[in-house]
């Protein structure tokens, strides 16, 4: 191995040869350059792999053959080769990225960008105070310089900014080392770090000053002002470096300062860290400048990562994992997205929509955002489910807590923007194309999922990229160039495999799940067929929530629950945003979801205390005063994805603007994991008291009123889909309501209402996705009549809604009839009162969809429409078929369960299965006389209809005036507009979207006080300059304040 | 006003921090464990003399070495910038006063002197007070004197430039000869300690010393010069 | 007596930073920093320094055997060569701002780099 000394002198040597060179040469210095960073990344990255690998030991690396403290030593071990060789590549990268001015700037500016990145590697090596210093001025300059290099004019500004406050960090760094050094007699910092600094006179005072400096160099909010400055002006590819290798050797500075500080000073860390991270987050919100947003976010990141240092007493071991998969995740993203900036011609978040001329270059995009935000598989994620833990185990739930609001900001705008990727009017010429710079920028992708590899190799969970149903979703990306037939072929061919494969592990319970996500995905999926070409992106996005719905069934422990569990949710997120008008929608349901997921993790490490792994079944354990809030948390979480009434703004708007095919599979499928998740809940906590309440009794109240709620809101609906979504959070409040009744018949209803829902929310959707199709709108006013011009789809919404109304003869009244059972043995009556009274409301706006889509009126452009696609339509008409052998023989479906479900409530109530009929405490009930009863009941009267209707003359269809006026505003004059005005004014009240404004305020507040709090950044270097020296004095007074 | 009371304020609190300081600074009365080891070491050592040159060329070598990259980063960035913006070589516009007779012939018989003065302060640094970016600063006052003579006086670009690097290479190159050849980087006893208190003793202390100062020297007569020519009109 | 170093010390890089964060010229920004700088190599200065000792060069005067008791810490003599150094260097570069920003903006107030903000 090659002393890491020579990446230093190998830095200067070739800063000090190209200075021998002629100033016109341009190729090769350029080259020099390249092969000076290549070796310097050559020698960390083999230090590396002897540490990594080999399992080599960390080495001291003496100067002037004298031993430390008295004369300068270096120490590499893992963390400082790995630094060494993420600076490295990333100045690498950003020189080959950075060619075109290079090259006009010529040998000088490769001179300065080599000595920038070799004293940033002298920053992370170094294990002497002063020298520490010496290689951050070298920093500062050469950072001063590079600045320079930017087209942007501004970019001086921000220069100057950033040399006045420099020095002022500089002047406060010099007094600290020169005190410390007097206190402690060495500039050494493992010398220092031994001379226990806090206990000598005078020492925790200027240990205090070079703390705070070094911290400074970190942008702590609220001196970072000058920070931001540079990322928005200088060259992207600086930015990049400026970014992730500053920002990681400033970081390692700061961590070993914290190493001279000891304990003592790890509190002050965490708070200025968790401050940072959410202050920046929250200020990025309100940004619409690409670089500027990127800027707020990396000060944010290096907050989290400086938090992260201050856990070091708590995290042992785990630090490096933790600390190196968040800062490696960060470095990665971050640069990146400052390399793919460049690629972008204009400045504003949304001209990134020019991105999407290249499919490669959106996957790229969003590889970053979820290795940014730490999705799975990425580092991010294992590191921040491990820090929950550490910290629910030692009892930070705040910082948690903090954490967590921090990040939810984070996604919130980084999938905004990915929205406006997506989804904007890309300007023309708005793709500065240069193919060096976007190979610059993938480079960073396949390090992101190697990252990930290596990240899940190391995580004591097992390896997310080798569960076999993420690796099939992720498949799809190379595949995406297939037409779209040949890849629904491979995706219905590969959910069913895995469900044949699985099928015979599955307890009943997860039977049923499975059955309705596996197979019960690959029957929407026949609707795929319809489209045409090769649809890029939604088979990978498809795939990817079905991947994470099939690991959730099988999950064992809460690690592999909640990668599903997000997986899932990014799946989803990316299929909804396909829809034509649901970038809103599509960023709030992403939003609340993981702020659900974040309530989930914060449960489950709460629920850990810091057991390694967690597995569900130990729920149960769970031991007072934890268990409640367990509980409480995981239920919000699981219900925030059922659109539990509080949480459900998102739904509505995700679910009726998906595409046609994807409306199903987000009702019929999606919702069902939130149910799953409460099956799982419940059955290994049960009922949980907190302050003397009963939280499933807290449940079932949510459920009723969802139940209420959604009907109400879908009665007063005028767009189909809208209509089906709201009703599926009354849906969803049923089962809700059912499970948390606590008892056996109330579960199997559930249960019931997961095959149900999934059947006809499934097949209305399609029905209702097909005629939109096919009449060009979703509003029912505009439709009328079509019962002749599409038949089938009429039988499959008239099929549906007397399901789902729970009427005899379908399964809808069997869920019906168990529900019932299911409340006479449970003893709420009011919450059943209410869920009684959402019962006949259900009929109300089930009966709109037949009424005013097919019958009434035909439309007189509508009159040549078709039925719909075949491939729309055959789903539709499995559907109907499985519905009435469901009604016939439910016990093929449930009395496995029905069965099963006896372990859990022994000897109450379950029911009896005798050949076709079934039979409670209350009564019986046999599918088959139901339905031949009904069926002759139905035939008497249709017969005697068509007998005393024979004489009937029929009028045809356009026969009739308009009285001298002509109705020009449709929704004025058609009877179905409206259609319930009396019920809205009796019950409109029930309706205020209450929930809708209280969110929107949230949203509101948090943006309109960062568009404040902003102005605090006057763009002024020396207001800056204050800003610093405020941020050490009340950092000082605190200090002061919080000594004993 | 407000801004500047608020300054005032801050300065105050500064000032408190200071005090604070001052407050627990309890002056030395025997050295320090680093400060013994050197005074106790050093001449047996390294040879040197001077113990402040033998802790700046060896003990702390490293951050001589980075020393001297600031002024060769600050040189080249201003070399940089200063090319990027103004056109070079335009003529000055209005007429110059002569610097007058005294000025002259006063800055052509102390420019030799002054450029032997800092050789000497630097061959010597390892002797006396003194050494490389002293040494080099006076030679970089010889450059300053001259330009204040004829401000239209250019210097070769180039040569600076080559001294600039070579020294450079050649401080790099010895430390690395350190490692290969002695205990470690910068490590002085690649060559013999010699005799203390001559010349030619303390290792290849003089040697980088000497570079040091060349270098130093050619540094701040870059700077010099580049500044002095974005003189216009 | 040895404290008055420092005091002055201090002193001066309170005014210099006063200056500093006042002045809007940049020239007498540059200026007010290299008098803070000064005031920090002086206090560097004053912490090696001990009452009644001589300077870290051993000769005649200064035997190597009584170099313990005779001589100043020379550590920060050490430190402050290199600060000043770097200090110097931190001065080139902002005048090079300097002169940058009077070409682009003809102005040499800072307070002109206004339009990056927010």
């Amino acid at each position: 191995m090659v002393s890491p000394m020579y990446i230093i002198a190998a830095g200067l040597g070739g800063a000090f040869l190209l200075g021998l060179l002629p100033n016109k040469w341009r190729t090769i210095p350029y080259a020099i350059t390249l092969a000076i960073l290549g070796i310097m990344a050559w020698i960390a990255g083999s230090w590396l792999y002897a540490f990594a690998v080999q399992g080599a030991a960390s080495v001291e690396i003496f100067t002037a053959g004298t031993q430390p403290p008295f004369a300068i030593n270096f120490r590499v071990g893992l963390a400082e080769a790995s630094l060494a060789l993420l600076t490295t590549l990333v100045g690498l990268h950003s020189a080959l990225y950075m060619k075109d001015t290079l090259f006009k700037q010529g040998r000088q500016a490769m001179a300065v960008l080599l000595i920038f990145i070799m004293a940033l590697c002298g920053v992370i090596f170094t294990r002497d105070v002063f020298n520490l210093f010496v290689f951050m001025e070298l920093v500062v300059i050469a950072t001063a310089g590079l600045v320079l290099l930017s087209a942007d004019r501004r970019a001086l500004g921000a220069g100057i900014k950033y040399l006045i406050v420099s020095q002022l960090v500089s002047i406060l760094l010099l007094v600290g080392i020169i005190f410390l050094y007097h206190a402690t007699g060495t500039l050494n910092i493992d010398d220092m770090a031994a001379a226990q600094v806090n206990l000598l006179q005078g020492g925790a005072m200027a240990f205090f000053l070079l703390f705070v400096a070094v911290l400074a160099e970190l942008k702590p909010f609220p001196a970072n002002g000058w920070g931001l400055d540079i990322y928005e002006s200088a060259h992207p590819a600086f930015s990049a470096i400026f970014s992730t290798a500053t920002g990681g050797a400033t970081i390692y500075a700061a961590d070993k300062m914290l190493q001279i500080g000891g304990a003592e000073w790890l509190p002050a860390a965490t708070a200025i860290g968790i401050v940072t991270f959410v202050a920046a987050n929250i200020f990025a919100l309100v940004q619409n400048n690409d670089r500027r947003l990127l800027g707020y976010s990396s000060v944010a990141q290096i907050g989290l990562l400086l938090t992260v240092a201050g856990q070091r007493d708590i995290l042992g071991d785990a630090y490096y994992y933790v600390a190196g998969g968040i800062l490696l995740a960060h470095a990665v993203s971050k640069a990146g997205l400052f390399w793919l900036s460049g690629l972008v011609a204009q400045r504003e978040l949304t001209d990134w929509a020019a991105l999407r001329s290249q499919p490669v270059l959106v996957f790229a995009f969003a590889t970053f955002l979820a290795l940014l935000v730490g999705l799975p598989p990425f580092p991010g994620f294992y590191a921040k489910w491990d820090l929950a833990h550490h910290l629910a185990a030692e009892g930070r739930l705040w910082l948690l807590g903090l954490i967590l609001f921090g990040a939810l900001v984070e996604a919130a705008y980084l999938f905004r923007w990915f929205g406006y990727v997506i989804k904007r009017e890309a300007r023309e010429n708005g793709l500065a194309w240069q193919s060096v710079k976007a190979d610059v920028a993938f480079s960073a992708v396949i390090v992101a999922w190697l990252l990930a590899y290596l990240w899940g190799h190391l995580s004591g969970h097992g390896n997310l990229l080798h569960a076999v149903p993420l690796l099939f979703a992720l498949l799809f990306l190379p595949l995406d160039w297939l037409p779209a037939k040949l890849k629904n072929v491979l995706a219905i061919s590969g959910l069913l495999y895995w469900f044949y494969l699985n099928y015979p592990s599955y307890d009943p319970l997860q039977l049923i799940f499975a059955a309705v996500m596996l197979p019960g995905g690959a029957l929407i999926l026949l609707a795929s067929f319809q489209t045409q070409k090769r649809r890029v992106g939604f088979y990978p996005a498809a795939m990817l929530m079905f991947a994470g719905l099939a690991m959730l069934i099988v999950a064992k422990s809460s690690f592999d629950f909640f990668a599903a569990w997000e997986l899932l949710t990014v799946g989803s997120y990316f299929l909804i945003l396909r829809g034509k008008h649901s970038e809103p929608h599509a960023l709030s349901y992403l939003v609340f979801s993981l702020g659900g997921a974040f309530l989930i993790l914060a449960g489950f490490a709460i629920a850990a205390q810091g057991a390694p792994d967690f597995k569900l079944a130990a729920l149960a354990q769970v031991a007072q005063p934890y268990a409640p809030w367990v509980f409480a948390m995981l239920a919000i979480g699981f219900m925030t994805k059922t659109a539990a009434v509080g949480v459900h703004i998102w739904l509505p708007g995700a679910h009726a603007e998906a595409e046609t095919d994807v409306s199903p599979m987000v009702s019929g499928i999606l919702l069902k994991a939130g149910l799953f998740g409460l099956f799982m809940l419940l059955i290994t906590m049960g009922k949980q008291q907190l302050y003397g309440v009963e939280l499933t009794y807290v449940m079932l109240w949510i459920g009723a009123i969802s139940a209420l709620i959604g009907n109400l809101m879908a009665i007063f609906q005028e767009d189909a889909k809208r209509l089906l979504a709201y009703s599926s959070i009354g849906q969803m409040g049923y089962a809700v309501f059912g499970l948390a009744l606590m008892n056996h018949l109330g579960w199997l209803m559930a249960l019931m209402f997961v095959i149900n829902h999934y059947i006809y929310k499934s097949m209305l959707f399609l029905s209702v996705g097909g005629i939109a199709k096919r009449t060009g709108t979703r509003l029912m006013y505009r439709m009328g009549g079509l019962i002749t011009l599409m038949p089938l789809s009429f039988i499959a919404v008239m099929i549906g809604i007397i399901a789902m109304s729970g009427v005899p003869p379908l399964s809808g009244f069997g869920g019906r009839w168990i529900f019932y059972n299911a409340i006479m043995t449970a003893e709420y009556r009011l919450p059943m009162v209410i869920v009684f009274l959402a019962g006949p409301i259900a009929f109300l706006y089930l009966f709109r969809l037949i009424h005013t889509i097919f019958l009434g009126q035909l439309k007189d452009e509508m009159r040549k429409i078709k039925e719909a696609p075949f491939w729309i339509v055959l789903p539709q008409m499995i559907f109907v078929v499985a519905l009435m052998v469901f009604a016939l023989v439910p016990g093929l479906a449930l009395r496995k369960v029905d069965l099963y479900m006896t372990q859990f409530f022994a000897g109450n109530g379950h029911l009896n299965w005798e050949g076709l009929t079934i039979s409670s405490d209350f009564g019986y009930w046999n599918p088959v006389a139901i339905m031949v009863i009904i069926g002759v009941i139905f035939m008497t009267l249709f017969l005697w209809l068509l007998f005393v209707n024979r004489k009937a003359q029929p009028v045809k269809q356009f026969n009739i005036v308009f009285s001298g006026e002509r109705p020009f505003r449709p929704e004025t004059t058609h009877f179905a507009w409206n259609f319930f005005a009396p019920y809205r004014k009796a019950l409109g009240f029930l309706t205020q979207p209450l929930v809708t404004i209280f969110w929107e305020t949230v949203s509101e507040l948090l943006h309109s006080a960062a568009d404040i709090l902003r102005r605090f950044y006057t763009g002024n270097g020396q207001t800056y300059a204050i800003h610093l020296l405020g941020f050490v004095i009340i950092v000082y007074m605190l200090w002061m304040g919080g000594k004993p | 006003m407000i801004r500047n009371f608020a300054v005032f304020l801050l300065l105050l609190g500064l000032g408190a921090i200071f005090l604070h300081l001052l407050d627990g600074y309890v002056p030395a009365s025997e050295l320090n464990q680093t400060a013994r080891y050197y005074a106790e070491h050093t001449a047996q050592d390294l040879g040197a003399a001077n113990i402040v040159t033998a802790i700046i060329v060896t003990y702390r070598g490293l951050d001589t070495l980075g020393e001297v990259t600031v002024l060769f980063l600050a040189s080249t960035i201003i070399g940089m910038v200063l090319a990027q913006g103004s056109k070079r070589q335009r003529a000055l516009q209005r007429k110059l006063p002569a610097s007058g007779e005294l000025l002259t012939t006063g800055s052509r018989l102390l420019v030799p002197l002054i450029l032997l003065f800092g050789a000497y302060v630097f061959v010597n640094g390892h002797l006396t007070p003194g050494g490389g970016f002293q040494g080099g600063a006076i030679i970089a006052s010889a450059a300053l004197l001259v330009l204040l003579t004829d401000p239209l006086k250019r210097f070769s670009h180039k040569l600076i430039a080559l001294v600039e690097s070579i020294s450079g290479l050649v401080f790099v190159g010895v430390g690395v000869l350190g490692m290969l050849l002695a205990g470690g980087f910068l490590d002085n006893r690649i060559l013999p300690t010699g005799e203390f208190g001559a010349l030619f003793s303390a290792g290849a202390i003089p040697l980088i010393y000497s570079f040091v100062g060349l270098k130093v020297g050619a540094e701040f007569t870059s700077m010099l010069t580049n500044l002095a020519e974005t003189e216009k009109s | 007596m040895d404290w008055i170093a420092m005091a002055t010390g201090f002193i001066l890089i309170l005014m210099g930073l006063y200056g500093a964060l006042t002045e809007r010229n940049i020239l007498r920004i540059i200026v007010s920093f290299t008098v803070a700088n000064t005031g920090v190599n002086l206090v560097l200065v004053a912490v090696g320094y001990m009452h009644g000792r001589t300077a870290p060069i051993l000769d005649k005067t200064v035997p190597v055997a009584e170099a313990v008791a005779r001589i100043i810490d020379p550590v920060p003599q050490a430190l402050v060569l290199t600060a000043i150094v770097i200090g110097l260097g931190v001065t080139a570069m902002m005048l090079t701002y300097a002169y940058k920003l009077y070409e682009e903006k003809g102005t040499l107030d800072v307070s002109k780099c206004r339009d990056l903000k927010w």
